[in-house]
């Protein structure tokens, strides 16, 4: 029925779908799978409207069309739950349901009466049991989630777009849900559905399309192909099964000394339980897809975000951190890969910028004088090698890939002994990203220890002494040494857990 | 009876509400300070009426762009630029008065088209447009009149000036002809938009919904209610002036915010009106409040700047009362005080 072809889309330089394709048939569920960054959520918001391909052709019933807003793709009867949810906080459920296909009375009013049949029905649909009068911004993660389907449901779409809507809700929620879909595949409406749950594309798709850096690999029927499969078309790499030894090898970080303990630790709602261990001069890498909770336990640990835990060890005593401030005077450091919201002043000079961290350690009133900062930065642009005009610019004059090694530069001047870093790269250019590693080993060698969440399984590899992958909240796998290699990472990014990855194996 | 239950709990919890409250508690101070008697005279009403009705429609106007998450601030110099065109185009041009009200309606709506495309299609921030667009219209009303001047014919203004069956107000029937208009708009599927776009505008969007066309639209439904209402303040004072009325923008603004309003997709117009009838009746109280003292106490005299300094600190004492009564501010307030003075027990382990 509906058919992408070539489909290319660049956001400046970053390429996020390169010739993708995709056909969907009606009465069929279409699974599109993926790692970070392949491409399958731009794929969804180019049939939802929301991103306009760079070029390539769409196919309706053999017939181009031309998808340039939300409206055109409702139009053509596509109907779009979306992961980041597009329900309006502000309010009723009633008027959120309707939005946009309102029915109306011959006076132009909207015919409440008629919504609240709609809506009350639909609710009892979904088994969702609330007020269609109360607010959306009231409601629990997972309602607001069902809610979302719902909403795509109500306006009877050919087409059903489901963007990873499974990751807030609970296990009975799964199952009505499940019921619902399979009754529309019966009247033959057609669904993609965006996933990172392996189990669930068994259980309810039937085809599986795979992306990898926004390329289409493969497109085939589920019964065609097995769990290792399809880990090998989201990696490109064959599971290498002659790497069958066990975690037995003990490394030699295990001797050393024990910087960070953190035990049982959870933070509503992301993370769930997790337990953590990191040793002095170790580079722990955190992988995982987006969202399974890594930006909050490093926050967590800084103390940014509220959290429970049964302890926290750090340099040997017990600790937690009432705000970021108190974590920094004990010789923590935190970058984020968020630049412009946490870590710079993009206003403000480049000396200011990499003098702040170190003018945040002396005393509140005393006089700086203006060479003395001058001196401090230009040493440190020296010694990272970024690249600026002049010191006195502002900082927003750097490319993105100085602006973070601006920011790292001020965080390790600062010569803290544990330093956290949340995806530091995001949009970082490859040439810079090589400088941050390199800066990162030196460090690590002199005896830093060094926290990093990346997104990008080649750069966990490549960095990481020690990977920890978060799943749900949860550590899905504690990789070193010889089993630190892409598929494993990308198993357990989808849940499988090394220990039933073992299982298999000796199957 | 389950009904007229179900509309009031969600009354209860509209931002409207925390307006009501305040109009209410100010409404009691007023008639016992003023005396029941002298209060509830229709002339009083009467003149209570129609000297804020211009202030009570811009109000619901104002109303209208900050639910669909915009603003105006020159909505009050908008009122003189009607007031000027009402009067100068049947003085100069010779026209029936009632062509005078087309033209200035008509301009009302095109200056707000102007500020529409400033902050809603160039997207620059609503405060600076309206700032600008301040200094555009002042110059365009002197070009226009540049003294004041005119008159209105006296049966307009008189007809203005009357109560129908000498109890309703003739200004009251203006409020409530626009309010009808504003609540009838609200239940189309243009005032659901409204609120989707004042709420969220990039879900708006992926529902289908064109955001920017929404708040336009809004725009030209805030240009004519200023029409009507510069149309009201000409057949209230009965004469032009090229300058009033400017304070009518910040005032406007603080009034929805005293109704309840503040973010975007929130409240209702109702809001605007309790905001303004609460701002109205204050003044209202403050000034008896005034001449009762100076009867009470022989030899009392102060200056009137004393009314106003009065009046402004209940009102800046409303605005704390809106925080409190809204849900959503309350927590807030809460949170960031617990977060202020014991926040220790709060994060990390116990």
């Amino acid at each position: 029925m509906f058919e992408l072809q070539g489909i290319n889309k660049h956001f400046d330089a970053v390429v996020a779908l390169e010739n993708a394709s995709l056909t969907i048939t009606p009465g069929k569920i279409t699974a599109l799978l993926g790692s970070n960054g392949s491409g399958k959520s731009t794929m969804v918001k180019v049939l939802a409207g929301l991103v306009k391909p760079d070029s390539g052709e769409i196919l309706f019933d053999g017939q181009p069309v031309h998808i340039n807003a939300g409206i055109d793709s409702r139009k053509l009867g596509i109907g779009t739950a979306f992961q980041d949810l597009s329900l309006v906080p502000t309010m009723t459920i009633m008027d959120n349901m309707v939005l946009g296909v309102e029915p109306v009375t011959k006076l132009g009013l909207v015919d409440r009466k008629k919504a609240l049949n709609e809506v009350s029905d639909l609710l009892d649909r979904f088994h969702i049991r609330c007020n269609p009068f109360d607010f959306v911004q009231t409601l629990a993660p997972s309602t607001q989630s069902m809610l979302e389907i719902a909403k795509a449901v109500l306006m009877k779409p050919r087409l059903l777009l489901l963007d990873e809507v499974t990751a807030s809700l609970h296990s009975e929620e799964i199952d009505t849900l499940f019921h619902i879909l399979k009754q529309l595949k019966a009247e033959g409406v057609a669904m993609v559905y965006v996933t990172h749950r392996m189990q669930e594309i068994f259980e309810i798709c039937d085809d599986v399309n795979i992306m990898r850096s926004g390329k289409t690999v493969i497109g085939a029927p589920v019964g065609e192909l097995t769990l290792d499969d399809i880990v090998f078309h989201m990696t490109g790499q064959r599971p290498d099964t002659e790497n069958k030894e066990h975690e037995t090898e003990v490394s030699h970080i295990e001797n050393q000394e024990l910087v960070l303990d953190v035990e049982h630790i959870s933070i509503v709602p992301k993370v769930k339980d997790i337990s953590f261990k990191a040793y002095k001069g170790e580079i722990v890498g955190i992988g995982g897809l987006e969202g399974q909770g890594q930006p909050e336990f490093i926050r967590a640990l800084i103390g940014d975000l509220k959290f429970e835990c049964d302890s926290i060890t750090y340099l040997g005593k017990k600790i937690h951190f009432n705000s970021p401030a108190d974590a920094v005077k004990s010789g923590i450091g935190f970058i984020s890969g968020e630049r412009n919201k946490e870590a710079m002043f993009p206003e403000r000079t480049i000396s200011e910028n990499i003098f702040a961290g170190d003018a945040a350690k002396g005393k509140l009133f005393s006089y700086l004088f203006s060479k003395q900062v001058r001196k401090f930065a230009q040493g440190a642009v020296d010694k990272y090698d970024i690249k600026i005009g002049q010191l006195k610019n502002p900082a927003s004059s750097l490319s993105g890939g100085n602006q973070q090694k601006l920011v790292v530069a001020r965080w390790i001047s600062m010569n803290p002994s544990l330093l956290l870093l949340d995806d530091p790269t995001k949009g970082v250019d490859i040439h810079s990203r090589r400088d941050i590693h390199n800066i990162l080993h030196k460090c690590a060698e002199e005896g830093m220890t060094i926290i990093i969440s990346a997104s990008d399984t080649e750069e966990l590899l490549d960095i990481s002494d020690r990977i920890y992958v978060f799943y749900e909240g949860m550590v899905s796998a504690e990789l070193s040494g010889k089993n630190k290699n892409a598929e494993r990472i990308v198993a357990a990014m989808v849940g499988m857990t090394s220990q039933s990855l073992l299982e298999k194996e000796v199957e | 009876m389950e009904r007229v239950k179900q509309y009031f709990l969600q009354f209860r919890r509209s931002p409207a509400f925390t307006g009501f409250v305040l109009f209410v508690i100010a409404i009691i101070l007023n008639v016992i300070i003023q005396g029941p008697s002298s209060f509830f005279n229709p002339k009083s009403i009467n003149t209570l009426f129609m000297s804020n009705t211009p202030f009570i429609l811009i109000a619901m106007a104002q109303s209208l762009l900050l639910i669909s998450g915009t603003l105006d601030i020159s909505i009050g110099i908008q009122l003189a630029l009607v007031n000027v065109i009402v009067i100068m185009i049947p003085q100069e041009l010779g026209v029936p008065v009632y062509v005078g009200w087309i033209f200035g309606i008509m301009a009302a709506v095109t200056v707000s088209i102007l500020c529409g495309v400033g902050s809603s299609i160039m997207r620059l921030p609503s405060m600076l447009v309206g700032y600008a667009m301040i200094f555009i219209i002042r110059g365009v009303n002197i070009l226009i009149m540049n003294v004041p001047q005119g008159s209105v014919p006296k049966v307009l203004y008189k007809a203005y000036d009357s109560l129908i069956g000498g109890l309703i107000p003739v200004s009251l029937l203006v409020i409530i002809g626009v309010f009808l208009l504003c609540v009838i708009i609200m239940r189309t599927r243009f005032g659901k938009h409204i609120y989707a776009v004042g709420g969220h505008p990039r879900n708006a969007f992926a529902a289908g919904i064109n955001p920017v066309s929404v708040q336009m639209k809004a725009f030209i439904l805030k240009g004519f209610i200023v029409g009507v209402a510069g149309i009201c303040l000409t057949l209230m004072t009965a004469s032009g002036n090229p300058l009033q009325g400017e304070d009518y923008g910040l005032r406007s603004l603080s009034a929805c915010i005293l109704g309840g309003l503040g973010f975007g997709g929130w409240g209702s117009v109702s809001s605007g009106i309790f905001g303004a009838g609460f701002f109205v009746i204050i003044q209202n109280t403050v000034y008896y409040f005034f001449t009762l003292l100076y009867k009470l106490i022989p030899g009392f005299t102060v200056t009137s700047y004393w009314q106003n300094m009065v009046s402004d600190v209940i009102l800046l004492l409303g605005l704390l009362m809106t925080i409190v009564t809204a849900k959503a501010q309350r927590e807030t307030l809460k949170k960031g005080l617990i977060k202020q003075f014991k926040r220790g027990e709060k994060y990390g382990n116990k």
